[in-house]
């Protein structure tokens, strides 16, 4: 075999083309097309994924835009999410406390729970209590400590509050002058170095937890009588404890979990919050038999008075024959602490907003709720309508059951109340017996649905008038002449001291010796004679039987009356015309029952107990009834004592005694 | 609370429906906690509708609408079937009986039947209270002893021409001035001097007029005859009348008509087609045009919402056409003034 030679013909080897050569270099490597064969099915696999999503996507999505379409099913209110307070988790609060002449404030983490720069009011000590583990206010209170007695009341508030939880006290212009040892000490026990020594307008703020520790304290003295101490600013830090620390462990009920939701609210309720032994809050009174007032329902009118809500609940609770399910308590405004104790209760609670000022306000407030309360339960005939500031006698729902039938059939009667207006300790003896009056004295009673309705309602006073609701209710184009039902010893007794009508003095004075039931199960006498006929013969026979007292006597000494007990006794006073009251208000005045207007009279008569002897008051010659005076005997007249200097100065309020 | 832990024991799933309580609704702003509408309960592919009906001024029970709120299952149930809950419904009290069904006491409406066809004409409306509240701080409510006395006698005759229809069973509705009011201000407006209803000409009865007669509501005058322009208007308390407007059904509009006594003019007033809906007014349940605002608008045009005290029923409403007149020969019959 000859030797290759290379053929000269054969052009050279010509570089192949980048591409190509690369092409097959990469075709040749083995791995290399391994992996972009398996890369192509990936993204194969990839894209079948894809696609198979997306057809359910749109499937899903017109499915839900058929559903979408009936979008009658869906809330249209976007349910506005309340915005829930950030659960911090901190576990110190900065405490900022700041005490001076014209100005206090109390901050907590930031945020301004107290801040008094008005003139002219807030003067005192502030105490603000915490929940020693949420750093939530669960009271606000001032103590005027300048006037006398707030001592006593700060003391006693803070017996009530809970071990552990966080007090804060600071002073707005002056409050130690009335400070008294034993308020004084009360402080020194809760760890305060400076309030044995607090005097006149000095400034004091003060940190510190209930049977525990003080968390700080400033103080500044006032250098000279005219002056007051500097301003002082605390700035603290405040522990926080856990949750379980702060509450009580009682066993889980349902009635323990409203206690347990309420006492980790507020604060200042006493007892009702202790860890060992709390008060009940459901009380389970006697049940009426054939109670004929089960159905109607009950109206609570209250406004941001939450502590005298809950004495009234309580007793209102414990009467017999209640039916806590017709209860609903309407409040005048949008405030946390009356919904908390409504809510402690397992009763329904409705919150109103104002409108208008002062007497008007209340007013379009009880017609709100009466209005409600009809819509709320349309097959009533009736409601019973009462306010925060009453003590409920056991036998109210008896005492109504007992006569309310009377206010279904008698036209001539406008309401059923609970109250008698000259019902005082010294004038009033029997729970049996009931008066038909020309007045309607409001304080628990019942109003017939028709006359609200038909009568009332449709003319209630416009919110620019500034009357008294029963003022107006008991003005002759309202009432036309109707009476209402009352018992001698009134069902309710009126406790309230502070309100838009109401103060220290006048509650002294007209409501604190008012007398109140406490017998159970009282059975009425002869309900049957409050019709208006039947109560003229029981008029007629009662005058008949009464002895006439000697008239030369003095009417206001106690000895007008005949040491006996159990008789009928009749006097006769000078009432020229029907609207005479001249004598009759002196009377009542010396006699120390109410006077500032006329109420309790049937025709020229009234109706009292004197020495336990019954004390009729007849007008003469206005009252039908002065036919039955002696032509011997001159009817009794007394005029109002010329206007001297020393004269008692009357409340400068209308004669209303509601809230 | 027991009947949901021992429903859940059995295996049941349940949804509750609350939402606020329109009993409250009224002139003032009032809110307490939200009632109960509806409950279901779900085991396996039976479902439970409950509805809770609430009785109401004006004798009647009102159930609510069922809505979802945000957090809720949408495919719960399929609540497209259900039969409550697309709005909320008014039906009359029934007297209930109790039976025996499978050994399970249960009640069940006395008149099965004519509950159930209350169903589909069951749909309520709630009065608009927030635009009446909104319309008093514009025009100031009057509240003269007039008003108030003319607002009185107006309920007592709306009251007494319901019961007095509703026993010869004549559908009717509140029309021009009341439905006005009722849309309006949620109540009668005090210088609308009339009560207007409207009947639909194909419920007519001819007990209509005796049965008023006799519920102490004297014929004051006839219009019109049944086959056009049918009016009639009985005299009430006072100066107070009942105007019942007949309406024709053409097959895209509706239309009542009127005449001038006088010169025996024809009007005829044109309203878009519409559908009855119950509502409450002055504690009675009633009927007024489901598209109310379609229906104001034709008689009042828009600017319905001012008052006018001085309304001309030939000229001022904006729906008005002259008719024609009356053939001479026939004013006996077609205009009867008592």
């Amino acid at each position: 075999m000859d030797e290759w030679k290379p053929n000269p013909a054969i052009k050279p080897h010509k570089k192949r083309s980048w591409y190509l050569a690369w092409k097959y270099k990469l075709m040749n490597q083995r791995a290399l097309r391994k992996l972009c064969q398996t890369g192509a099915v990936l993204f194969l696999l990839v894209t079948v994924i894809v696609n198979i999503k997306l057809i359910l996507d749109t499937r899903r999505a017109a499915y839900e835009e058929e559903e979408e379409s009936a979008q009658d099913y869906d809330d249209e209110m976007l349910n506005v999410e309340v915005p829930r307070r950030p659960v911090s988790n901190k576990k110190v609060l900065d405490v900022e406390v700041y005490s001076s002449r014209s100005k206090v404030y109390v901050a907590v983490d930031g945020t301004t729970v107290l801040e008094d720069e008005a003139r002219e009011q807030g003067r005192g000590i502030h105490v603000i209590v915490l929940n020693q583990a949420t750093g939530h206010v669960m009271a606000k209170r001032v103590f005027d400590t300048y006037s006398p007695h707030e001592d006593e009341a700060m003391v006693l508030f803070l017996n009530m509050v809970a071990r552990g939880r966080i007090l804060i006290f600071t002073i707005k212009d002056e409050g130690s002058f009335h400070l008294k040892d034993t308020a004084k000490n009360v402080l020194k026990s809760l760890g305060s170095q400076v309030a044995p020594f607090l005097s006149w307008r000095d400034m004091w703020t003060f940190v510190g937890k209930k049977g525990g520790e003080v968390y700080g304290e400033k103080h500044a003295k006032s250098p000279a009588l005219s002056t007051w101490g500097d301003p002082v600013l605390l700035k603290t830090e405040v522990h926080l404890t856990s949750v379980e620390d702060a509450e009580c462990h009682w066993p889980d009920t349902e009635l323990n979990r409203r206690r347990k939701r309420f006492c980790s609210k507020v604060e200042g309720y006493g007892s009702v919050c202790s860890c060992k032994d709390p008060t009940p809050i459901e009380f389970n009174p006697d049940p009426l038999k054939d109670n004929k007032v089960f159905d109607v329902p009950v109206a609570v009118i209250a406004g941001n008075r939450p502590n005298y809500l809950y004495r009234m609940l309580r007793s209102l609770l414990s009467a017999q024959g209640v039916n806590p399910q017709m209860i609903t308590v309407f409040i005048d405004g949008y405030y946390e602490e009356p919904m908390d104790v409504v809510e402690l209760f397992g009763l329904s609670g409705i919150q109103h907003t104002p409108i208008s000022i002062k007497n008007a306000r209340v007013s379009q407030h009880y017609k709100a709720s009466l209005t409600a309360t009809f819509n709320l339960f349309p097959d009533a005939k009736f409601a019973v309508v009462l306010e925060e500031d009453l003590d409920i006698s056991v036998d109210f729902f008896s005492f109504l059951s007992q006569s309310i039938h009377l206010l279904e059939e008698d036209e001539s009667l406008y309401c059923i109340s609970a109250w008698n207006d000259q019902g005082y300790e010294h004038t009033a003896e029997d729970p049996s017996l009931l008066y038909r009056v020309e007045t309607m004295p409001g304080l628990g009673w019942v109003l017939r649905k028709s006359l609200y309705k038909d009568e009332l309602e449709p003319k209630w006073p416009t919110p620019e008038k500034l009357w008294d609701w029963d003022m107006w209710m008991r003005m002759p184009e309202q009432r036309k002449g109707r009476e209402c039902i009352i018992p001698d010893i009134s069902r309710s007794y009126h406790f309230g001291i502070v309100g838009l009508n109401m103060n220290g003095y006048f509650h002294e004075a007209y409501f604190k010796k008012h007398k109140f039931n406490t017998v159970p199960n009282v059975q009425l006498k002869n309900v049957e004679s409050l019709r208006k006929d039947a109560y003229e013969t029981e008029i007629h026979r009662l005058l008949g039987e009464a002895e006439v007292l000697d008239h030369s006597k003095n009417p206001c000494e106690d000895s007008f009356v005949p040491d006996t007990e159990g008789k009928v006794y009749v006097m006769f006073i000078r009432m020229e015309q029907e609207a005479d009251f001249t004598t009759w208000t002196q009377l009542a005045k010396c006699l120390h029952i109410w006077d500032l207007d006329v109420r309790g009279n049937h025709k020229g008569l009234w109706r009292l107990f004197r020495k336990k002897n019954h004390f009729l008051v007849v007008g003469v010659p206005a009252s039908p009834y002065s036919s039955k005076k002696p032509s011997s005997v001159t009817p009794i007249y007394m005029e109002p004592p010329a206007k001297e200097e020393g004269a008692v100065a009357v409340p400068a309020v209308a004669a209303a005694e509601q809230t | 609370v027991g009947l949901f832990r021992t429903a859940e024991k059995m295996g049941f799933q349940w949804l509750k429906i609350i939402n606020k309580d329109p009993r409250l609704d009224g002139m003032d702003d009032l809110s307490g906690i939200e009632i109960p509408l509806h409950y279901i309960f779900k085991l396996a592919s039976h479902a439970i509708h409950l509805v809770v009906f609430y009785e109401r001024s004006g004798n009647y029970l009102w159930h609510g609408p069922l809505r979802l709120k945000q957090h809720m299952d949408r495919k719960f149930v399929p609540f497209r079937k259900l039969h409550f809950g697309r709005y909320p419904g008014a039906y009359e009290k029934p007297e209930l009986l109790l039976v025996s069904i499978d050994d399970l006491k249960v009640q069940i409406p006395k008149n099965p039947s004519r509950f159930l066809e209350e169903v589909s004409h069951s749909r309520f409306l709630e009065c608009r209270y927030r635009e009446a509240r909104a319309f008093f701080q514009v025009y100031p409510d009057d509240a003269s002893l007039d008003a108030v006395e003319f607002r009185k006698k107006a309920k007592s005759l709306l009251h007494l021409a319901a019961l007095t229809l509703n026993n010869l069973g004549v559908k009717f509705w509140l029309s021009s001035g009341t439905c006005l009011g009722w849309y309006r201000q949620c109540n009668v407006i005090p210088h609308s001097k009339d009560v207007d209803l409207g009947v639909f000409i194909r419920d007519y009865k001819a007990d209509i007029i005796p049965a008023f007669q006799k519920a102490g509501l004297p014929l004051k005058h006839k219009f019109g005859k049944v086959e056009d322009s049918l009016e009639l208007s009985f005299q009430g308390e006072d100066d107070v009348k009942l105007d019942i407007f007949f309406f024709y059904e053409e097959s895209d509009h509706i239309w009542n008509g009127g005449t001038q006594a006088k010169s025996g003019k024809k009007f005829k007033y044109l309203f878009p087609k519409f559908t009855l809906c119950w509502t409450e007014f002055v504690e009675l349940k009633v009927h007024v045009p489901c598209e109310t605002l379609q229906y104001v608008e034709a008689n009042y045009g828009p600017d319905w919402k001012v008052p006018v005290k001085t309304w001309d029923w030939k000229s001022s409403p904006s729906n008005v056409q002259f008719n024609g007149v009356w053939p001479v020969d026939e004013w006996d019959d077609v205009i009867q003034i008592y």
